[in-house]
């Protein structure tokens, strides 16, 4: 009797805690359009740091980045690029300031980067597992 | 008078950048410009404010070559040492079209703060992995030869002086090329380049011809390889030396590899110069990151020639140095970084100090330096 009550309480406590789980984590997001069925952590790195302009299938890859302090982002770049905020800044300020190349464009909200990579084959972002629907593709689930 | 009006310009214009970035956010759902598009103009500023201080009475102790006085002989602490702003200007003109100019004020040659061009071209991206670029851009002899003036690309207080200073020329007028491509998992790129260039030092004016070099730059995972050579025709002018050499051709060979996981990091590079006489200089550094703390250690040395060591302490810059520091990145776009120094000189040599009294040469003497700055980005 005792057994059940407890369970009575723990499973939904447990439930909640899966839930927390899933909404902290980041997916690596393409259209759905895209021919891209997954990347590694690597080569998705290699696009957001401007090391590389394309996807392996050598179509142009253009990275979509979500505003700094944004937690899918600190999120995306820990797990996938191995960078803190402020290392990725002192990387952008070595290539910024020599006329290298330039960050990933911005565009802020899971829904809003959603809508842009649906519409662009050659897009590629990040945004909360939470947010993901029909319109894009995960390609890789760090 | 002019050097203040010339800072409180520049404060004021990295103001102005810092507040207009403020206003400029990512796009909402509601409008989101193509993939491709972008600002005609982005402005930016980057700058380090520090002090150093060198336990020296007969010398001063300067970071950079071309800095007339430091810290020891004219002060206890030099605030003027390694500070500097800068502002820049990125221009695109259509997506393959684009130019930067970058000013610098710095502590220089001449005593004051004037600010110079540190970058002025233009490149054309003919295809997105091959581009040109005309006009005043990085001479690409170490890994960090491009960004050795923005303190916030990099862990220490400054690139280690043994090995950069060997190599006081910094840019180059002229054209280069760079090809990009991909080596199974590993990404090269190469850069041809070719011009002339005149810089200042501490010593006189050296002026080079016909500098031609060839770069390779290889990522594999967390490693990166630099290897470069380059050849030019210069001549070094020194009052202070009594020297004037004429024409000479002079050659250089260099060599990097830099190991970055993110927890902690090691690099290692070396240079082989070869004017009137060959010199060897060469650093290794590691350091390991603690959330916002990066404490580090770094090795660096130079040596010279024989015929240096007997005749020419004016050009005999050999010395080794062991430092011992910290960067702690404790705000957005800002840092503060803390390091320390203990500088032996080689014989026969004054090393990289400056403002040394006639015919004195402080041969073996060891030393120490502390410096504290404070970079930033924008």
């Amino acid at each position: 009797m005792l057994f059940y009550r407890v369970l009575k309480w723990v499973m939904p406590l447990s439930l909640l805690f899966s839930v927390q789980a899933a909404i902290a984590d980041v997916v690596v997001i393409v259209s759905a359009k895209s021919p891209v069925v997954n990347l590694s952590a690597d080569q998705v790195s290699k696009i957001f740091l401007g090391k590389s302009t394309s996807f392996p299938n050598h179509d142009p890859a253009y990275p979509i980045d979500q505003p700094q302090g944004s937690a899918v982002r600190d999120e995306f770049y820990a797990k996938v690029v191995h960078k803190d905020a402020s290392q990725l800044a002192a990387y952008w300020a070595k290539i910024i300031f020599t006329g290298e190349g330039r960050p990933p464009k911005l565009v802020a909200g899971d829904k809003a980067v959603v809508k842009v990579i649906a519409d662009n084959p050659d897009a590629i972002g990040y945004i909360d597992s939470s947010a993901l629907n029909h319109s894009v593709r995960a390609v890789l689930l760090p | 008078m002019p050097k203040k009006y010339c800072l409180a310009l520049l404060l004021s214009v990295s103001a102005g950048i810092s507040a207009a970035k403020a206003d400029q956010n990512a796009p909402g759902d509601a409008e989101v410009a193509a993939l491709t598009d972008q600002k005609m103009f982005e402005f930016g500023s980057y700058g380090t404010l520090g002090a150093t201080h060198a336990s020296l009475s007969s010398a001063d102790y300067a970071l950079d070559a071309p800095m007339p006085y430091g810290s020891g002989r004219s002060g206890y602490w030099a605030p003027s040492d390694n500070s500097l702003i800068a502002a820049h200007v990125n221009a695109t003109f259509t997506p393959d079209l684009t130019a930067i100019f970058q000013v610098i004020s710095e502590y220089n040659s001449n005593g004051n703060y004037r600010p110079e061009v540190e970058w002025a071209n233009a490149k054309y991206a003919l295809t997105p992995n091959f581009y040109i670029k005309a006009g005043r851009f990085a001479l690409p002899t170490f890994i960090d030869s491009d960004n050795h003036d923005v303190g916030y690309s990099f862990v220490w207080v400054h690139t280690p002086v043994e090995l950069y200073q060997q190599m006081p020329i910094t840019s180059v007028d002229g054209i280069n090329a760079a090809y990009h491509f991909s080596l199974g998992e590993a990404e090269n790129s190469v850069k041809l380049i070719a011009g002339q260039n005149t810089t200042e030092t501490s010593l006189g004016i050296i002026n080079s011809k016909n500098m031609r070099g060839i770069f390779d730059n290889l990522e594999y995972g967390q490693a990166t390889f630099h290897m470069g050579y380059q050849q030019r025709i210069s001549s070094t002018q020194s009052d202070l030396a009594r020297l004037n050499t004429g024409w000479v051709e002079a050659s250089d060979l260099s060599a990097g590899i830099s190991y970055d996981p993110g927890s902690w990091f090691f690099k290692s590079e070396w240079l082989q110069d070869r004017t009137l006489y060959k010199t060897n200089a060469m650093y290794a550094s590691a350091g390991y990151r603690m959330h916002q703390f990066t404490p580090y250690l770094t090795h660096s040395q130079s040596s010279a020639a024989a015929a240096y060591e007997n005749s020419l302490p004016y050009l005999n810059m050999a010395q080794k140095s062991n430092s011992v520091g910290v960067r702690w990145d404790f705000m957005k776009n800002f840092d503060f970084k803390l390091q320390y120094d203990h500088i032996k000189l080689g014989d026969n040599s004054n090393g990289y100090l400056v403002n040394v009294p006639d015919n004195v040469i402080l041969s073996g003497k060891t030393f120490h330096v502390i410096s504290a700055v404070v970079d930033f980005v924008f």
